[in-house]
């Protein structure tokens, strides 16, 4: 288009300097004028009876507005992102640490906690069960009535029989991947306002105000006009804010006290109560020919959903897609049983299943490769999809070719590696992965995001974006590819308060594909803007619309070259003085064609994919079997940079996550049976346990459906990091490891 | 120290003085008093049943998750003459209060305490080093204390003050178990100190940690080594921190060493025999055979270090 | 309920509060101040959101009494601006794209500032480790290092 393209220009974010300043508001930031707060009381038991609920004493205490409990809750009891299987606030039974059974609201969070302890519960315990393997077995504690199986998801393809039998070499494997917490800075926090005409304003730090509002109205039984969802800077989200439990208890707070309540979760509720990533074993058996042809394989694995369901059926569901990696499998089955236990809940994470796939898939590839003889790189040569090839759920690969491409580039970079020697008394080792995400929420799921634009009359245009920034940028990319289509610069765009009585829906921030659709809205509802801009122009000029011409925020008239051109803000101004506002909404619909594969459940297939590889050099000391991360290089194919910046900081990010989920992380049960609830025991990685070299390359192969042909990278940067690491590990001391985190002890016992 | 009407509301009778609204106060309720000078500290512990607070590093995280809930909270932070580091010709005095920082920063214990400003370097991160005191490490006592292990190879001197005057207890008796002290309840800190020892010395202090950064130890190792004319060991200490209930000398190693020809082997057989000194647990950081195993190669490393020390 | 008497200069203008002492510097600064750049991440000291400057030196405000802290001088991020103009690691932070959510961003900022005041020319190593206490979830902490290395090299040219 023009040379002057904003395209693929790092532009400063447009949200940083409030965030410097310490300008911009979190939810608990707000005034605290006429606020109440809002105190949890919560189960310490993982399984338990609830025998009785008694307020009492806490009702008679000074500052004390009331105690909430489940007989407030004048809508639906029972709520849940896909299934309705948890209580608003606990009743009967209590099924994780940490569960919410009532809300004392006070006139300072002092007195609300006081208030708290003061609650009498009564709790029969329960035999609880954490392990999903046992938690299906017979006569295992039923977590809910229901039985422990939450879904099982069936993948076929070919005849996993018939090519076990063409096989020359069978192998199996078994990898444990941990529980982990989303361990965003800002705890989980939602402020609730009760109006005087009974409607509620809700301020959330959330992934996706629109449903919480739906979620909300459900608890309350409110029309939707009645609630209002709000966002306000979210710190940090990486899916486990997609669980609006906390925005509900605040709403339903302010509705029966009638006044402002805040919710903060310390950090130990958050670790306790708030959603994590999957925990699993995956079984694999995968059978080779001697040329290290991938020709079956049969995965069994089991996720554990904890106490809640979440979006654990989803997960599962990702999960089973990914499980074969980015491979040719003429014969698949996978089986992936989604299990409830009494661990922690499980949800939504940056990764959605993939990153507990690709620590088994890319780790046995390397297994594979050893057995056969074959270089771990050939092998993934071998086997990687080629333009025109399937997955095992009978989609057409979009990029293939950033398969190959993407495993070139990480050969050089893995060569390079290896030749460096490591420091005195260490081993170096160098490790390899591929890297696949998908894209959207899967086929059937309805997954819209509309846009709205409107040109002030000062001509500047104000975008109504309806999917929440939490940090990676969305805010910026949006304003980018709305700037660039109108051809103003980025300081004329203005975004809106998320505020769902004034913002369109834009979808769930999530699914690595914010960018793609957002863009593709933006881009879409602005050439509606410059068309309704030209109408308009024409009707006040009274001429023919086909004789104006729009460029960079002027009209120009053909007909009248001599003529200078038009600003908008002529335009916008003189409509606003009838009262007239120039606005246009389009709606993005993530696409399936019509040769989408339906012969899988609501959820799947995923059609849009992500390639990626990772290459780690990682030194190791072989006595105390300590691991350090040295150089890692990310090789990503984005389609099209629009940020490179943002998408830098977004890869990053997710290596220090991934180093994070490798090497440190794990929400586990203590020797003493408590939960680990601290971030002296959950360890996040510092600045200091990050590799003296990050090294990004992006790859640009454009997916045409995309804005500019840009595709996602949300969570594509994290998938790979750890087997990358367990796969650098092998190659430095010839252990191979087989759980995640790798903690130092594995290494030592197997010399 | 004034007690006014109940927070929240009431009028002051100074309207420049800011009244807080209280509204998020997150910790259970404690009086508190700020002693300015020794004197109003030995009256407070004499006569109350006061909890002494310095940096806070330590004390805070346990008020908020209750496993301590002290009614009263002598916080020391203000008396000045608990801050210094300071020699005189045989010993090194440091005050009470001396931060993390202040120890790391100081020439004379790097000089006097190698080891000591290593752990110094190794300790949580800046914001806990410029609040947390030596005493406040002494008095928490934690098992796993990254100044105990370097104090303790300098047979360090824990000075206590109270109103019935002062006495000194040598580190290893003030340590009674994990989180617990033979300090009386009317004392308080006042002094830690060390015989300088002659140089050349090696000394120098290891620690393992879960990851690089702001980590709690799973095993720590510090040792002190002179050698006499002839080459051989004249002083061996060794001592060992996060793998006993407090940490621990290892006097079997050390008697093993003394007299001996330093050699890699040598370094091998007194790492194995420090195994016999400690008693490691498992928890969230570790098993009990890592940290046996953890111990014996900190401390080959921290004597082959020290012994490289010596040689320069 | 006890309340004591503290004064302590904030960002250079004096204060005098009368307070209960069950509270941190933290929870003043942000309730009775309304100075919330601040930010309680833990309560417990370990994540370094709440870091500010207590007699030049960064401390975690979550973990200082606010007796403590009487008689003392504080900065925040709220008085790194000089009469308009930013502080060159505010800019740095926003030119290297070094804030992604701007949850840790200001203990990060102090604590960067605590470092470039006392050694103007640092390392990547000393970055690193005056930054050792401040978790980061968003970045990677690539960026950050880079805005503190630009913000050093500018301080330098002033």
């Amino acid at each position: 288009m023009s040379e002057n393209t904003l395209i693929g220009k790092p532009e400063i974010r447009v949200d940083a300097w409030p965030k410097v300043t310490g300008q911009a508001e979190y939810v608990a930031d707000f005034s605290l004028e006429d606020v109440h707060f809002g105190y949890i009381v919560r189960s310490p038991h993982p399984h338990a009876s609830i025998r009785r609920i008694d307020p009492f004493k806490t009702l008679q205490m000074e500052g004390v507005l009331d105690v909430i409990t489940i007989e407030d809750v004048p809508g639906e009891k029972m709520v849940g992102d896909i299934i309705p299987d948890r209580p608003v606030l606990a009743w009967e039974k209590v099924r994780l640490v940490g569960e919410p059974i009532a809300i004392v609201v006070a006139i300072s969070k002092h007195i609300a906690e006081q208030g708290g302890k003061a609650v009498e519960v009564e709790y029969q315990p329960l035999v609880p069960v954490f392990d999903p393997v046992q938690a299906l077995e017979e006569g295992a504690p039923r977590v809910h009535a229901s039985g422990n199986l939450v879904s099982h998801i069936e993948v076929q393809d070919g005849d996993t029989q018939a090519g076990f039998q063409q096989a020359d070499m069978i192998l199996e494997e078994t990898f444990h991947v941990p529980r982990i917490y989303p361990g965003y800075l800002e705890p989980e926090a939602a402020q609730a306002q009760w109006n005087p005409d009974g409607s509620l304003t809700v301020w959330v730090s959330s992934q996706k105000p629109f449903h919480d509002r739906h979620l909300i109205c459900q608890a309350l039984a409110l029309p939707e006009e009645k609630v209002i969802v709000r966002v306000a800077t979210v710190g940090g989200a990486f899916g486990g804010k997609e669980d609006s439990s906390l925005a509900i208890l605040a709403a339903l707070a302010a509705w029966k006290t009638k006044t402002t309540v805040r919710l903060v979760n310390t950090r130990e509720e958050s670790l306790l109560a708030h959603p994590k990533r999957h925990s699993g074993q995956v079984h694999y058996k995968a059978g080779f020919k001697k040329d290290g042809t991938l020709v079956a394989m049969q995965i069994t694995s089991y996720l554990d959903t904890g106490a809640y369901a979440s979006y654990g059926p989803a997960v599962g569901q990702l999960h089973s897609e990914v499980l074969g990696g980015p491979y040719k499998v003429p014969n698949v089955r996978v089986d992936t049983y989604v299990v409830y236990t009494n661990s922690p809940i499980a949800g939504a994470m940056r990764g959605f299943g993939a990153p507990q796939a690709n620590f088994g898939t890319e780790s046995l590839m390397d297994i594979a490769a050893g057995k056969l003889g074959i270089h771990p790189i050939e092998l993934r040569r071998k086997n990687i999809w080629r333009p025109g090839d399937r997955s095992y759920t009978r989609v057409r690969i979009n990029q293939a070719e950033s398969l190959q491409l993407s495993l070139d580039v990480a050969e050089k970079e893995y060569w390079r590696l290896k030749n460096i020697p490591p420091a005195p008394g260490k081993v170096s080792g160098v490790g390899l992965s591929l890297s696949v995400q998908t894209m959207g929420l899967g086929y059937r799921v309805p997954d819209d995001s509309a846009h709205a634009l409107e040109w002030l009359p000062d001509g500047r245009v104000r975008l109504y974006l309806g999917a929440p920034e939490l940090g990676q940028g969305l805010m910026t990319v949006a304003a980018q590819i709305t700037a660039d289509a109108l051809g103003l610069s980025l300081n004329q765009i203005e975004i809106a308060l998320l505020d769902t009585s004034q913002v369109p829906d834009g979808g769930v921030s999530c699914a690595s594909r914010m960018t793609y659709s957002v863009g593709n809205a933006a881009m879409t509802a602005s050439r509606q803007l410059i068309q309704a801009l030209i109408k308009e122009a024409a009707r006040l000029l009274d001429i023919e619309p086909a004789l104006l011409h729009y460029e960079k925020g002027h009209i120009i008239r053909q007909d009248r070259p001599d003529l200078a051109p038009i600003p908008a803000s002529e335009i916008t101004s003189r409509l606003a003085e009838n009262g007239q506002i120039l606005k246009r909404q389009a709606v993005f619909s993530f696409p399936y064609g019509p040769e989408t594969p339906d012969h899988l459940p609501i959820g799947m297939p995923h059609v849009l994919f992500c390639f990626g590889a990772h290459v780690i050099r990682v030194e190791v000391d072989v006595e105390l079997g300590t691991v350090e991360p040295k150089e890692i290089v990310a090789i990503h194919d984005v389609g099209k940079i629009i940020n490179r910046a943002t998408l830098e900081g977004q890869v990053e990010g997710a290596i220090s996550m991934g180093l994070g989920y490798a090497l440190l992380e794990e929400m586990k049960l203590k020797p003493d049976g408590t939960w680990v609830d601290n971030l002296t025991e959950y360890l996040l990685p510092t600045i200091m346990d990050m590799p003296p070299v990050i090294k990004v390359i992006f790859l640009e192969v454009p997916e045409e459906s995309g804005p500019h042909g840009a595709k996602g990278i949300g969570e594509m940067g994290l998938t790979p990091v750890a087997s990358a690491v367990a796969n650098a590990i092998y190659d430095a001391t010839g252990v191979r490891v087989k759980a995640i985190p790798i903690r130092p002890e594995m290494i030592i016992k197997e010399k | 120290m004034s007690s006014t009407t109940p927070l929240l509301t009431g009028k002051s009778k100074n309207d420049k003085i800011r009244k807080t609204l209280g509204k998020v106060i997150h910790m259970q309720s404690f009086d508190y008093f700020a002693p300015r000078t020794m004197t109003e500290l030995h009256q407070l512990l004499h006569a109350t049943a006061g909890k002494i607070i310095a940096g806070g590093t330590d004390m805070l995280p346990q008020i908020r998750n209750t496993k301590q809930s002290p009614s009263l909270l002598i916080d020391i932070s203000h008396i000045p003459d608990l801050r210094y580091i300071q020699e005189n010709k045989e010993e090194v005095l440091i005050g009470a209060l001396t931060t993390w920082s202040e120890l790391l920063e100081s020439p004379l214990i790097q000089k006097t305490a190698p080891a000591l400003t290593q752990a110094a370097a190794m300790v949580g991160a800046p914001m806990t080093r410029n609040r947390g005191t030596l005493g406040g490490n002494l008095g928490n006592a934690s098992p796993a204390a990254d100044s105990l292990p370097p104090l303790l190879t300098l047979d360090a001197m824990v000075h206590l003050t109270s109103q019935n005057g002062q006495r000194q207890v040598p580190l290893h008796e003030f340590l009674a178990g994990p989180g617990k002290t033979t300090l009386k309840a009317d004392e308080c800190i006042r002094q830690i100190s060390y015989k300088k020892v002659n140089p050349p010395f090696g000394s120098v202090f290891m620690k393992l940690g879960a990851r690089q950064g702001m980590t709690i130890s799973i095993a720590s190792v510090s040792v002190l080594l002179t050698l006499d004319i002839n080459g051989k060991i004249a002083l061996a200490r060794i001592a060992l921190g996060a793998v006993a209930p407090t940490a621990v000398r290892c006097p079997d190693a050390e008697t093993f060493l003394l007299g001996k020809e330093p050699s890699t082997a040598l370094w091998q057989e007194a790492a194995f025999q420090t195994r016999k000194a400690i008693t490691p647990i498992d928890d969230v950081r570790g098993t009990r055979e890592y940290r046996y195993h953890v111990a014996s190669i900190l401390t080959r490393r921290a004597l082959e270090s020290a012994y490289t020390l010596l040689q320069e | 309920m006890q309340l004591i008497q503290v004064s302590l200069k904030v960002n250079g203008k004096k204060y005098q509060l009368e307070t209960p002492p069950n509270r941190t510097l933290l929870e003043v600064l942000r309730e009775d101040l309304r100075l919330t750049a601040a930010k309680d991440g833990c309560s417990s000291g370990e994540c370094g959101a709440c870091t500010v400057l207590m007699d030049g030196k960064a401390v975690n405000s979550c973990l200082v009494l606010i007796g403590s802290a009487d008689g003392h001088s504080i900065e925040t991020v709220e008085g790194l601006h000089k009469t308009g103009a930013p502080h060159p690691l505010q800019k740095a932070f926003v030119e290297k794209g070094a804030v992604q959510c701007g949850f840790c961003t200001p203990g990060v900022l102090m604590a960067a500032k605590a470092l470039l005041d006392q050694n103007p020319d640092p390392d990547e190593e000393q970055i690193r480790m005056a930054l050792a206490g401040n978790l980061c979830r968003c970045t990677g902490y690539t960026k950050i290092i880079e805005a503190v290395q630009e913000a050093a090299k500018e301080l330098h040219h002033e």
